[in-house]
């Protein structure tokens, strides 16, 4: 297991994710699903619970950048 | 030979069995729950850079060298501190907040790098440290937050509990499961003052809510009441008539009984009269053929019997009638014609002898006169020497009345004796004891008798004297009689 494995999975928003907020996603790893520190990858963007995200970067040992996954 | 076999597989068993205990001994599993954190040697770390001096071994075995490498164990269980803070919340309002945090070392050889680094020979006092870690970041957390956030945004308090404490868990190799407020103890009464108007509102609806519903209950009880006594009503009223139908019914039977036995007795009754009514004309009948028909048969037998005598009586009257009328009327003819002819003779002979008559009564008349003349004379003459010796005769009896008595006496005594006489006359053989003179001696009484019956005589002429009598017996004593006129019968014809 490396650390570019987490970059591309994808994710659900189970805290806001916005700028000034400390988000967080789920997302399926290790065989589990584990919780993360989210912020979003582009800064401005607003991403709200239930959002299907993608990992963009993922900065350890539990903090991940995330974006959309499909633009709504 | 066998024995050196047998020592060769001995010795191989027993190598073995070394073998297989040195591999047990060397071989570690780790557990799905806990991470083998391996150090003494240098080994190929993966996931890690060089320079750790450790290395990770989660989920599966791994050969260890004993004394040369140490391996210990990371718990990666759950973990749970409980919080009793007190805080002060945006607003300044003091606050006791009690809560739990739920947390774990993460999953990531990062994390599990960090926590044993941290944690591992402070397993135990892992919850202490979170709870320090904690308590102050809930009171920043609160700090930040206004009751009613913490009471109504749930979203905005785990946002900023991940803010707090986020990062300051992952420097720890930590992550927070959760951060849960188990009870809020408010001293000031806050929270109190805040619900009070929702829930004096909440009252008073639930309130008005609850009168509605007793009303309507109420109406729907009240009606239900008003259907169940117009049913009890509509019952009763069908119980009381069924019951007077029964009663009726019973009273009918009840009488069945009593009127049949009434209509059985006069049916009895009925045929008992006209028994006796039966009875009663047999009787009449035989009455009838008994009494009456010979009664009648008698009676008219006699009446039969008598009409026919009197029939014949009448017949007989009638004939006897006739014959005496037939008589009669000869009779009569004959008497008439007797009495035509005696008439005429009658009639003759009257006027004969009324021419007679006349000429005779015309003479006698005359000297009837004549006589009658000298008769007053000689009756005036008579009459008045009568009275003169009446007088003379009063005068004398006035001097001595026994003298006249005596006299009497003496003119009557023969009746007097023949009456004294009258006592023997009944009597038919009479012995005189004495003879003669016995005989004398009651000759002399029964006179002596009569000589008592001379004072008698004397009291009765004494008596007549007085009475008007006395010329009447005057004249009788006189011998007297006083001519009486004589009538000379003249015969007339009456028819």
């Amino acid at each position: 297991m490396d650390d570019a494995s987490m970059v591309g999975l994808m994710g659900r928003v189970t805290g806001t994710v916005g700028p000034g907020l400390v988000g967080e996603v789920i997302v399926r790893v290790r065989g589990g699903a584990e919780h993360f520190l989210a912020y979003p990858a582009s800064g401005t963007d607003r991403i709200e619970r239930g959002t299907v995200v993608m990992v963009v970067e993922y900065l350890p040992p539990r903090t991940v950048y995330v974006q959309a996954a499909y633009d709504s | 030979m066998p024995m050196v076999v047998g020592v060769v597989a001995g010795a191989a068993f027993v190598a073995v069995l070394v073998v297989i205990g040195l591999f047990k001994m060397m071989w570690r599993v780790a557990e799905p729950n806990e991470a083998l954190i391996i150090s003494g040697s240098k080994h190929r770390t993966e996931g890690l850079e060089e320079g750790m001096g450790f290395r990770i071994v989660t989920g599966r075995g791994t050969l260890v060298l004993p004394g040369v490498q140490a391996v210990r164990k990371l718990s990666l269980d759950l973990n749970e501190t409980e919080l009793h803070v007190d805080c002060v919340t945006h607003q300044g309002i003091p606050l006791k907040v009690r809560g739990v945090v739920i947390f774990k070392v993460g999953d990531d050889f990062v994390s599990i790098a960090n926590a044993g680094r941290r944690f591992l020979d402070q397993q135990k006092l892992m919850s202490e440290r979170v709870h320090n870690v904690f308590a102050g970041h809930l009171r920043s957390i609160v700090g930040g937050l206004t009751v009613e956030d913490m009471i109504r945004d749930r979203e905005k308090l785990t946002g900023q509990t991940r803010a707090a404490c986020g990062t300051e868990m992952e420097k720890l190799g930590l992550i927070v499961d959760s951060l849960q407020i188990h009870e809020i103890e408010d001293p000031t009464g806050y929270i109190q003052n805040l619900a009070m108007p929702h829930a004096a509102a909440v009252q008073r609806d639930a309130r008005i809510a609850q009168a509605e519903a007793n009303r309507l209950a109420t109406e729907a009880e009240q009606q239900s009441f008003a259907r169940m006594a117009e049913a009890t009503r509509d019952s009763e009223i069908l119980q009381a008539g069924y019951q007077a139908e029964r009663d009726n019914a019973g009273a009918k039977a009840r009488q069945a009984g009593p009127l049949a036995d009434a209509a059985a007795r006069q049916e009895v009754v009925v045929q008992e009269t006209r028994v006796a009514e039966l009875e009663a004309k047999r009787r009449e009948q035989q009455l009838q053929a008994d009494v009456r028909k010979p009664a009648d048969a008698q009676a008219y037998e006699k009446r039969t019997l008598a009409e026919a005598e009197r029939d014949a009586r009448i017949s007989a009257a009638e004939a006897k009638a006739k014959e005496t009328e037939l008589a009669a009327a000869a009779e009569a003819t004959r008497v008439k014609t007797a009495a035509g002819a005696e008439a005429e003779a009658t009639k003759a002979r009257g006027t004969a002898m009324a021419a007679a008559t006349r000429a005779t009564g015309e003479a006698e008349a005359a000297a009837a006169q004549a006589r009658g003349l000298a008769e007053a004379e000689a009756t005036k003459a008579q009459g008045l020497a009568e009275a003169e010796a009446i007088k003379a005769r009063a005068a004398a009896l006035a001097e001595n009345q026994e003298a006249v008595v005596a006299q009497q006496l003496a003119e009557n005594w023969p009746e007097i004796v023949k009456a004294g006489a009258s006592a023997f006359g009944s009597v038919d053989n009479m012995v005189v004891l004495n003879g003669a003179d016995g005989m004398a001696e009651m000759l002399a009484k029964a006179l002596t008798m009569g000589g008592t019956g001379l004072g008698l005589a004397r009291q009765l002429l004494a008596s007549m004297n007085q009475n008007g009598q006395a010329a009447n017996g005057t004249s009788q004593l006189n011998g007297l009689v006083t001519p009486s006129a004589q009538k000379v019968p003249v015969e007339q014809d009456e028819g």
